[in-house]
């Protein structure tokens, strides 16, 4: 559904004319007048007022009954009054329904003092009672979930948290039980509440009814501090608030931008924040002594790691981690390039693209906002998993589904939790995005051997047709979001024709246009994978996307030259390739060949605590200063809410601190002059400051510097034949994902601990039954003589002949089963433990 | 001419069977109707003044004319909830002469273009349900519900959904909700039901004996039947008289017929001669009203001119020797028992206002919880997403008001009452301690 025309149109509200664009909510027309009208259900963005609480009854001139202004649009000529005897008298007689059950606990509630329920009262009520009556009784507080208390004494049954879970998130759990004044909110089959946007309830609740177990009791409105920042723990890059007390984070709130998030956090960015706190934190410098790292001082450290460094030459491998900064990514590039002379670094687990085609895919002309998915024809998911790789777009892409008719189809190997919302689903199989592309592209364009190509994608060549007619015919406005896991192909050749062939598809669309609404938008491996793109963080792309006098090694290459002893040292910037790339074996190999390892990081991840010569401690979210990009290319600014563990550099300044010593040329006083370095070499950020980008960022697509974005390389193209997906032949394919609870912080935080996942074997039943397992038992999953155990997840959505494990989870991992040489998915034998 | 339309067979054996509903006469006026260009039929139905009978008396014709044209799927439902206390009216229409009540949804869901016909029927009327899913099966196999009804092109199909016990699934959009799956509570209007109603399609709801009373307005003619009843109030109204009379049942009158005549002629009047204290003349919802109304015409308009209204057509009559507070405290139980809870001043006001009504009861008020009583109705009133709230407020005010004295000498009585147990409880104890002294 296109996105509609707004007109503006005067109304008045108590005697003040004012202009308001028409089909506004009365309550939200009368602010732009300076009139409060108070709410409690009203929340805009849970969708479609309710008009449950009636706290916002006005008299609206011409109807006889008071109207509810949450629901009723404005429209021009109308006269509103929100004061008069009778709408006092009705607001008045709303705040002493509601305070009637209500025990009043504000001295010992958490919400008191940012209570909506004590300002209303305070407000609108009339500020005694006349209940002599006992009040309703509920046991209190219990445990909704292990994140989340519920004390339903003071729930004033506004609807808002089951709202949010029916109609936002749509997980469906909570409910209301029972009927009229005996109403209480819980889940349906009374088990705790767990989902991965849970948190947000807390958040909408306008009363101290539903609190944060992990922030209970820790502080009062007027102990803290609200500091704007941004979460980095996924592309997402939700706008959060960290809630301070005594320079700690003690609480993360949304910080609502619409253009990025809506206002929703996922659990995850709402309480990894407590890792920032525990003691398997890195918060100093270590060195390995004797096999074993040790706490050294900062000057030791410096010099270690860049005697090292030195001692390699220029035989040095650096990878940036998705949450290193813009500044950070570029001081390490400028230590590779100006100092180390070396151009073998990376920003992306796997696979490697042309400057060319990354111009391309990430054009301005081609790129489509996280906003335009709210109205467009049709949305195309393509191997990606929104809830885990870019969580808070699962949301956003279920609110234009649901409220604007939006289309969307789903092509993944593995069954996406957006399947029930899609109007058409496609799988192929693991690792055959390629194919994939490539025969999406014959269907769109309707030429070429479909049946053919999705054969070797290991698709159903029907649905791959039907796709190809959907996003044809669905309107001008198509989206197609992409997982850069498509283009992690180790031969550059082939990552290369998939990149032609969604080029190609997306052209045939008309996404390449330059039309607002429809596009491209790629969920990058890595929270900040957009900006290190940008900035030159890959091995064969200079800043800008020019292109490099010389092209280095990519991830898989660096791992490959160093196991083969051509490489020395290995620097790694927010990054454990071990517990996090593919080709696990690869990279254990790596870094046990390296003669030095430096790494920056929080904690000790595997290959980090059995490698690392140096260790340098990385910020967590809350401590970071700089900018981030977000996926849709929204420059942000990370802005530091509590301080470092005493005496802790930032990571831009260990960076800085090691190019001087190595010689180079130390021009970065401040994180400040980092940026301005960057926007100083990538010419569509040109003029970019940390003012410009403000609290809720800005769009470099949006100014008058994205003109000096290079041409990208748009083809004609012909594609090659793609590699066909190996037939199962009586194995199973392997697939792989990576939770949104697999974290190093999820792990680590003591409130989400216990979300951190398990290994599980997600297996079709037909599978399952042809090998005699049943759900829920123990399975062997084996690859050339290498042993994974999971738990057997039967899923009948789960496509025959692949088998999906997790990967982060050390030995236990997917990426465990792939061996060193093999470049595409292994072939994987599943049997009862 | 009789003024009897809708009962006009009611008691003749097997006429809930095609075979004799046909017999005399049926299906003629859905033949005749699909012959009809649709506009017609929605103009008969205005002709006629018929008014909706669930309740709120708005014309039928007219709501008709509101479901939009267009080729998307349309719902005609049928409020067959009957949950009003005192209201059992529908229940012996379905279940005496279920193919009448099939024949007008036929007709009216020709006239609006819906395609799909539900009768959503409480969960209690188990029989009913039944007997009109047999009578579906047989309209079926007649080939007057289908995909082709009687060749002529036009496609209905229909089916009885049985509620689960909620008065607040009367309510027309509470019952959509229900019918959809979901938690029966009411919604926001706008959008109303014949724009966005059962799965957000236009959709028409009427009352059973709404939709009944259009087959007989095409059997008798819109004139003839507005010519019935008075002006604003026309046609016949079928009324469920009970209570302290002799002999309660469900009668059909024309509008305008008096209280009086309805409650000592129809009725047989008061039992053991006793005189009315109070009469709920359109359900447990409507005002009260007292034995000095009894010479008011039965018809909306004056009945809204006495400050109360006809409702579902539910005449209560309570003689002098109930209490009103024991029936205010019942009826305040009722809507209490009964609020969907989804807003506030219906949550929170039923059950406060219970709550008091019941201290009255047991004697620990004072004739200030009165003043509090009305003022809360007060604040109920009006204020309400849908008018569950009202129907409690509207007719404990009335109470309140109305009967005033009655409420007084009560509590005056009760504390006198009060008083002496707990003196002489007192003087128990006295007598323990001086035993206890004793000793
Ligand atoms: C709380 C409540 C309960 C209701 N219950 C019923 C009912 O049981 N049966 C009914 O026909 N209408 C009932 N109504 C009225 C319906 O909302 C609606 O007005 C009616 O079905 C419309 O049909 P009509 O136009 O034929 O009267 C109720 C309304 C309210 C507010
Ligand atoms: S728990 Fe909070 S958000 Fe949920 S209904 Fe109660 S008051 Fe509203
Ligand atoms: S008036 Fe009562 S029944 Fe109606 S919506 Fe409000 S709470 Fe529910
Ligand atoms: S804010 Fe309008 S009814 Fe709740």
């Amino acid at each position: 559904m296109p996105r509609p025309e707004i007109e503006q149109i005067t109304f008045t509200v108590d005697g003040r004319e004012v202009e308001a664009p028409a089909g506004t909510m009365l309550a939200d027309a009368a602010k732009l007048g300076d009139v409060d009208i108070p709410v409690f259900c009203y929340e805009p963005k849970l969708g479609a007022p309710v008009g449950a609480c009636r706290m916002c009854l006005v008299e609206i001139e011409g109807i006889p009954k008071l109207q509810t202004a949450c629901s009723t649009p404005v429209r021009d000529g109308m006269v509103v009054d929100t004061q008069n005897p009778r709408v006092k008298s009705a607001q008045e007689s709303v705040v002493e329904f509601l305070l009637l059950n209500h025990p009043l606990d504000c001295p010992v509630c958490d919400k008191g003092g940012e209570c909506p329920l004590q300002d209303i009262s305070f407000g609108w009520g009339r500020g005694e009672t006349r209940f002599v009556e006992p009040k309703r009784h509920f046991q209190k507080p219990v445990e909704l979930s292990p994140l989340i208390a519920i004390d339903r004494e003071r729930c004033i049954l506004c609807y808002r948290c089951v709202r949010f879970s029916q109609e936002v998130s749509e997980d469906y759990q909570l409910i209301l039980h029972e009927r009229g004044a005996d109403t209480f909110v819980g889940t349906f089959d009374g088990h705790p509440y767990v989902a991965p946007f849970s948190g947000n309830i807390m958040e909408l609740c306008p009363v101290g009814a539903l609190t944060s177990q992990a922030y209970r009791f820790r502080a009062r409105p007027w102990d803290i501090e609200q500091s704007g920042s941004v979460c980095t723990m996924c592309p997402g890059q939700c706008n959060v608030s960290y809630t301070v007390r005594d320079d700690r984070v003690v609480r993360v709130l949304n910080r609502q931008n619409d253009a990025v998030d809506d206002g929703w956090l996922c659990d995850r960015g709402r309480f990894a924040y407590q890792s920032t706190y525990v003691d398997e934190r890195v918060t100093g410098p270590l060195v390995r002594e004797n096999g074993r790292l040790v706490e050294a001082s900062w000057d030791r450290a410096l010099a270690t790691a860049a005697k090292l460094i030195d001692a390699a030459g220029d035989r040095v491998g650096a990878l940036a981690g998705g949450s290193a900064s813009n500044e950070d990514g570029w001081l390490l590039r400028r230590l590779m390039t100006e100092v180390v002379g070396s151009r073998d670094f990376d920003s992306r687990p796997a696979g490697l693209l042309s400057a060319g085609l990354q111009a391309a895919l990430d054009a301005p002309e081609a790129q489509a906002t996280v906003e335009d998915l709210d109205w467009a024809h049709a949305v195309l998911v393509l191997d990606t998993e929104p809830v885990d790789d870019m969580p808070v777009l699962d949301l956003r892409l279920r609110k234009g589904i649901r409220r604007n008719g939006v289309r969307l189809a789903v092509a993944t190997s593995r069954p996406s939790a957006l399947d029930p919302n899609a109007e058409l689903t496609v799988r192929f199989a693991p690792g055959a995005g390629e194919a994939f592309v490539c025969a999406l592209d014959a269907a769109i364009g309707g030429v070429g051997d479909v049946t053919g190509l999705a054969a070797a994608a290991g698709a159903d060549p029907e649905a791959v047709e039907a796709l190809g007619r959907m996003l044809r015919e669905a309107g001008d406005d198509v989206i197609v979001v992409w997982g850069e896991r498509l283009t992690h192909i180790a031969d550059p050749e082939r990552a290369a024709n998939a990149a032609r062939a969604l080029l190609k598809a997306s052209g045939r669309l008309g996404l390449l246009d330059g039309r607002t609404g429809s596009g491209l938008l790629q969920v990058p491996s890595g929270g900040n994978g957009r900006g290190l793109r940008e900035i030159g963080v890959l091995p064969n792309v200079a800043p800008g996307f020019s292109e490099p006098a010389k092209v280095g090694r990519s991830s898989r290459e660096i791992a490959t030259a160093t196991s083969a002893g051509e490489l020395d040292v290995l620097h790694l910037l927010h990054v454990d390739p071990v517990a996090t790339f593919p080709d696990r074996a690869l990279w254990q190999s790596a870094l046990g060949k390296a003669r030095g390892v430096v790494a920056h990081a929080a904690f000790l991840t595997e290959g980090v605590a059995a490698h690392a010569d140096v260790v340098f401690p990385s910020e967590a979210s809350a401590e970071k200063e700089g900018t981030v990009t977000h996926p849709d290319g929204r420059l942000q600014r990370l802005r530091p809410a509590v301080g470092k563990p005493e005496g802790t550099l930032p990571t831009w300044q260990v960076l800085s601190h090691l190019i001087t010593a190595l010689g180079g040329r130390a021009t970065a006083l401040t994180s400040m002059m980092v940026t301005t370095e960057i926007t100083e070499a990538v010419p569509f950020y040109a003029g970019i400051t940390h003012d410009e980008i403000g609290g809720f960022g800005v769009r470099w697509q949006d100014r008058d510097a994205s003109e000096d974005f290079p041409a990208g390389d748009t083809g004609p193209f012909s594609l090659d034949a793609p590699v066909a997906a190996a037939s199962p032949n009586g194995a199973l394919r392997l697939g792989s994902f990576r939770s949104v609870w697999s974290s190093p912080e999820v792990r680590h935080a003591p409130a989400l601990k216990f979300l951190a996942p398990k290994q599980r074997a997600e297996l079709n039943p037909d599978d399952a039954a042809d090998r005699g397992i049943r759900h829920g038992q123990r399975v062997l999953v084996t690859a050339d003589g290498t042993v994974v155990s999971a738990t057997a997840h039967l899923r009948t959505t789960s496509p025959r002949g692949s088998v999906f494990l997790e990967t982060g989870l050390g030995d236990e991992s997917a990426s465990a089963l792939q061996s060193t040489e093999a470049t595409v998915p292994s072939m994987v034998t599943v049997e009862s433990a | 001419m009789s003024n009897h339309l809708l009962f006009e067979n009611i008691d003749e054996p097997g006429l809930s069977s095609i075979e004799v509903y046909k017999r005399r006469g049926g299906y003629q006026m859905a033949e005749q109707a699909l012959a009809m260009a649709r506009d017609s039929i929605i103009t008969s139905l205005k002709d006629s003044g018929l008014r909706g009978r669930g309740g709120a008396g708005f014309p039928t014709g007219l709501k008709a004319s509101f479901i939009p044209q267009g080729k998307m799927d349309k719902f005609l439902v049928c409020n067959a909830d009957e949950s009003e206390p005192g209201t059992f009216k529908d229940r012996e229409l379905m279940q005496k002469n279920p193919h009448s009540l099939i024949e007008g949804m036929i007709i009216a869901a020709y006239a609006v273009g819906a395609n799909k016909a539900f009768i959503f029927i409480r969960g209690e009327y188990v029989q009913q349900a039944e007997i009109l899913e047999k009578a579906i099966e047989e309209a079926k196999a007649a080939g007057y519900i289908g995909e082709n009804i009687l060749g002529r092109g036009v496609e209905l199909d229909m089916w009885v959904h049985r509620g689960a016990g909620a008065y607040i699934c009367g309510e027309e959009t509470g019952l959509l909700d229900a019918l959809e799956g979901r938690r029966g509570n009411p919604r926001l209007k706008p959008p109303f039901p014949a724009n966005q109603g059962l799965y957000q399609g236009p959709t028409l709801i009427n009352n059973v004996e709404t939709l009944t009373a259009i087959t007989y307005i095409l059997k008798v003619g819109a004139e003839a039947y507005s010519a019935m009843g008075v002006e604003k109030s026309s046609g016949t109204k079928l009324i469920s008289v009970s209570g302290n009379v002799r002999r309660p049942g469900n009668y059909e009158i024309e509008m305008g017929m008096t209280g009086r005549d309805i409650i000592y002629g129809l009725a047989g009047g008061i039992e053991d001669d006793r005189e009315v204290l109070l009469w709920f003349p359109g359900g447990s919802s409507s005002p009260v009203l007292t034995k000095d109304d009894l010479d008011l015409p039965y018809d909306y308009d004056s009945l809204a001119g006495a400050k109360t209204m006809l409702g579902s057509g539910a005449i209560i009559v309570a003689d002098d020797s109930n209490s009103v507070v024991d029936i205010a405290v019942k009826t305040a139980s009722f809507y209490k028992h009964e609020s969907c809870g989804k807003c506030t001043p219906c949550r929170e006001g039923t059950s406060w206002t219970t709550k008091m009504l019941k201290r009255i009861q047991s004697g620990e008020a004072t004739p200030m919880d009165l003043d509090v009583i009305s003022s809360v109705c007060e604040q109920i009133m009006g204020n309400c997403l849908c008018v569950l709230g009202d129907a409690m407020a509207m007719p404990v005010a009335s109470m309140v008001t109305k009967f005033r004295p009655h409420f007084e000498a009560h509590i005056e009585e009760m504390r006198v009452q009060n008083e002496a147990r707990v003196l002489a409880e007192i003087a128990a104890q006295g007598n323990v301690l001086q035993g206890i002294a004793a000793d």
